[in-house]
């Protein structure tokens, strides 16, 4: 949904998303370029550029994965143009490998990275990882906002900060501040800068010996400085005389302030790499009890009792000894932990609680909606190979594939990853392995593993789910959609053309809406020889749903017959949940029948129609 | 002081429109606001809890438990699910009755609890509940369900559960969905009227 306050006027208060926040502090740094592959809590980053890039006249895409989008815009960078990628913390790992030598090299145009970690893992299913360990590792400066005008104004900061030392920067988020939203006062937006140029420099875009040392020595000098320049990132506030303390950063300091706590000194650093030395020698060197607020990883805590041996020996610092390292915290987890150390009063829950306890409730997790292509191949695949096949699973809506009835996904790792442990394991065993991954984690990752595999040559079967969109994430193209970020055609990459480029010999493409077809070609390509690779096409309905909503129409609805007495308890193993029961008879919900038939195609046969109202197909 | 909104349901059934609404007429009142919008699966059938905070003094984006002055569910089970969050004596719950079985209920042999049930489950946290057949009415008035999201604003604030006005909700209506715009603002007077 386009938020039009985006695009609101200099002075006005809006309510913004941290995400969106993200893109007007970019628009009023003056960004003229960005490049982005979808990942949750960051992804409307990149929803909102592609919204206003052409309104606004900077250049936006997504990218075919983090890593080629950071490259792009580095090369923006490198040639003046600010620039602006934004990714989930599992994309940073994928983007690494140039993001290092990339702060060595330096930039020219602004360069910033907006990486929003998923402590408790809302949307994502990998690692609960601290990305603030990255900004150390590679001596990359991080800024931390901790609500939605921070969002905006940090990112301002972080351009400036950019350009002046000519380093990338990484402004951090976590899900509670890319996802939460807030009031946001706007400032102008500055006229993009969208063309530059690259000036050839034969000492300075290469890391090799001798310069690689000058260039290390270079990036520690910058980080020093910085740390001294942009102190002003942190404040400090309540009673100076208070000998007691909190030190917080992102979302966790929001919660202490919601605490009103009495007498006690908060710091907030909003600058968590470098984090300035002289700040954390002012807040300590009085107190004597100090809790730090930080979730996942101990970062801020550690430096803290460094620093505290020199200045403050006798400090009593709380830490991740009272709050826990993993999941995310809230205000009241953090009232219960500092209650005892703070005497503070803390609210009776016990009645909520054993109210709470009588509750039953019926299991709800997220599903593969109606009419999902993804269904219907699990379905004929596992119709036709039976359970004794062991499952490769890879990321995109398909992993809701783990749940019953299909329980089809027996590892899910990380991008692509389904292809290469598949190799690993079919060399080792004679087990039969089926590959799932999704056409646009395909483009992403999946080409290097199954150039690897034909290459080897082990038998396995890659079924390719298209959806002809990234799906999960909000309906982002890929090179395979066949339209660009901002809705211009394109000449769509067919997945089928590249398996075939490989020298693979047994490529087919089917309608994932037809079991028929679906099940023979299963039945077909599970007795040949070598990698074969199934594309599985169909649009994701829900993509489809809203292409017909434009368009003032509707699926055709389909109904089980009345009077139908034979049995249909394969719905069960199809678990559509447009499908409900009622005892042991089955209806198809008209609201939530998206039309897809394949119901009818597994039922005996007459026992599933459309309905007689003859929606318009 | 701030006032707490808690809006629950299950993907699909305009959550996150509704939480933009409220926020969004909030913000023209002049109330500084805050809170949560989870994307992510909730897409993909799952519940979907955001959190919308409205007032002076606001800081965590999510309602501290026990502490939400509405609790706005479009769908009924999901207004248990979110009890955690409810008390006794503060919190006001609007319930659009329309049921969403999940497919688990049927796959995992669970059961959906009946209205009757679902009424004595959240008695014990609310200071007044509200049920409201809302999605229906819309479906049977405009021919889809989907305004029933719109109509239980319309609900909260006749029962006096929600302290915005009814002209700066239909100016956030207007400016945030100028297209659904006529359809919306008879969902949302559906009830206002029928109180009068």
């Amino acid at each position: 949904m386009e938020n039009p306050d985006i695009l609101e006027k200099a002075g006005k208060k809006v309510v913004l998303l941290g995400n969106e926040a993200i893109v007007r502090g970019a628009l009023e740094a003056g960004l003229g370029f960005s490049a982005c592959y979808p990942g949750t809590p960051s992804s409307e980053v990149g929803l909102t550029f592609a919204d206003i890039a052409k309104k606004v006249g900077f250049y936006f895409e997504w990218s075919t994965n983090e890593k080629v989008a950071f490259e792009a815009c580095a090369g923006a960078a490198f040639c003046g143009v600010r620039a602006l990628t934004a990714m989930k913390h599992f994309g940073l790992n994928v983007a690494t490998d140039s993001v290092f030598p990339v702060a060595y090299v330096g930039v020219h145009g602004g360069l910033v990275i907006n990486v929003a970690d998923d402590p408790f893992g809302h949307s994502s299913g990998q690692s609960e990882e601290d990305t603030r360990r990255f900004a150390r590792v590679g001596n990359i400066p991080m800024l931390e906002p901790s609500n939605t005008q921070e969002c905006k104004d940090f990112t301002m900061i972080a351009f400036e900060m950019s350009e002046r030392y000519e380093i990338p920067v990484f402004l951090r988020t976590t899900t509670m501040v890319s996802h939460s939203a807030g009031t946001v006062k706007l400032g102008p937006v500055r006229k993009p800068k969208i063309r530059g140029k690259f000036v050839k420099n034969f000492e300075r875009y290469y890391c090799i010996r001798p310069i690689l040392q000058k260039m290390h020595e270079n990036i520690l000098k910058k980080i020093d400085r910085i740390e001294r320049d942009y102190a002003r990132l942190n404040k400090a506030e309540g009673d100076p005389k208070s000998k007691k303390g909190i030190l917080a950063n992102g979302v966790s300091y929001q919660y202490a302030k919601e605490l009103d706590l009495k007498n006690v000194r908060i710091g907030k650093l909003g600058l968590t790499y470098p984090i300035s030395r002289k700040f954390i020698i002012d807040f300590i060197k009085n107190l004597n009890t100090l809790i730090v607020l930080e979730e996942l990883e101990p970062v801020i805590e550690d430096f803290v009792r460094g620093v505290a041996k020199d200045v403050n020996p006798k400090l009593k610092i709380y830490g991740k000894d009272i709050l826990p390292r993993v999941s995310e915290y809230s205000t009241e987890l953090i009232r219960e932990r500092i209650a005892p150390i703070l005497k503070i009063k803390k609210p009776d829950f016990s009645e909520q609680e054993r109210e709470l306890k009588k509750l039953k409730l019926p299991t709800r997790k997220a599903v593969m909606c109606p009419g999902c292509p993804h269904r219907s191949t699990f379905y004929a695949v596992k119709k036709v190979l039976g359970e004794n096949v062991v499952w490769a699973g890879d990321i995109g809506c398909y992993l809701l594939g783990i749940f019953k009835p299909f329980e089809m996904q027996d590892f899910i790792l990380s991008m692509g990853a389904s292809l290469g442990v598949t190799h690993g394991i079919r060399k080792v065993s004679d087990q039969k392995v089926v590959v799932f991954i999704g056409d646009s984690t395909f483009f992403h990752a999946g080409m290097p593993g199954l150039a690897n595999m034909k290459y080897n040559d082990p038998k396995v079967l890659v079924v390719v789910m298209d959806n002809n969109i990234t799906a999960m994430t909000g309906h982002q193209p890929h090179p395979g959609t066949g339209f660009s970020a901002v809705g211009e055609p394109k000449e769509p990459i067919k997945i089928e053309d590249i398996a075939k480029s490989f020298g693979i010999k047994n490529v087919r493409v089917v309608n994932a809406f037809n079991q028929k077809e679906l099940q023979a070609t299963v039945k077909e390509l599970d007795s040949k020889p070598g990698v074969s690779v199934l594309v599985s096409r169909g649009m994701c309905r829900l993509l489809m749903k809203k292409m017909l909503k434009k368009q003032g129409r509707k699926f055709p609805l389909f109904q089980i017959e009345p009077g139908e007495k034979r049995n249909l308890g394969l719905l069960d193993k199809f678990a559509c949940p447009a499908i409900m029961k009622r005892g042991n008879r089955y209806y198809i919900n008209p609201d939530m029948c998206w039309g897809c038939s394949v119901c009818s195609q597994i039922c005996p046969p007459g026992a599933i129609k459309p309905a007689a109202k003859g929606e318009e197909k | 002081m701030t006032f707490n909104v808690l809006l629950c349901g299950v993907g699909g059934e305009g959550v996150l429109f509704t939480s933009v609404i409220i926020a969004r007429a909030a913000n023209l009142e002049g109330y500084e606001v805050r809170g949560t919008q989870l994307h992510g699966l909730a897409q993909r059938g799952g519940q979907i809890p955001t959190h919308i905070r409205f007032g002076k003094g606001v800081f965590s984006p999510t309602i501290p438990r026990g502490e939400a002055d509405l609790i706005l569910a479009l769908e009924p089970v999901e207004a248990a699910r979110e009890c955690y969050f409810a008390d006794k004596k503060r919190t006001g719950f609007v319930i659009d009755t329309y049921p969403i079985i999940p497919v688990y209920t049927s796959l995992l042999k669970e059961r959906y609890p009946s209205p009757e049930e679902i009424r004595k489950m959240i008695a014990p946290f609310a200071k007044k509940a509200v049920f409201v057949d809302a999605s229906n009415i819309c479906k049977e008035k405009f021919g889809d369900p989907i305004y029933g999201n719109v109509m239980a604003i319309g609900v909260a604030i006749s029962s006096g559960l929600l302290p915005l006005k009814q002209s700066s909700v239909e100016k956030s209506l207007r400016y945030t969905a100028p297209k659904y715009w006529e359809q919306n603002l008879k969902a949302f007077r559906m009830d206002l009227k029928f109180r009068d």
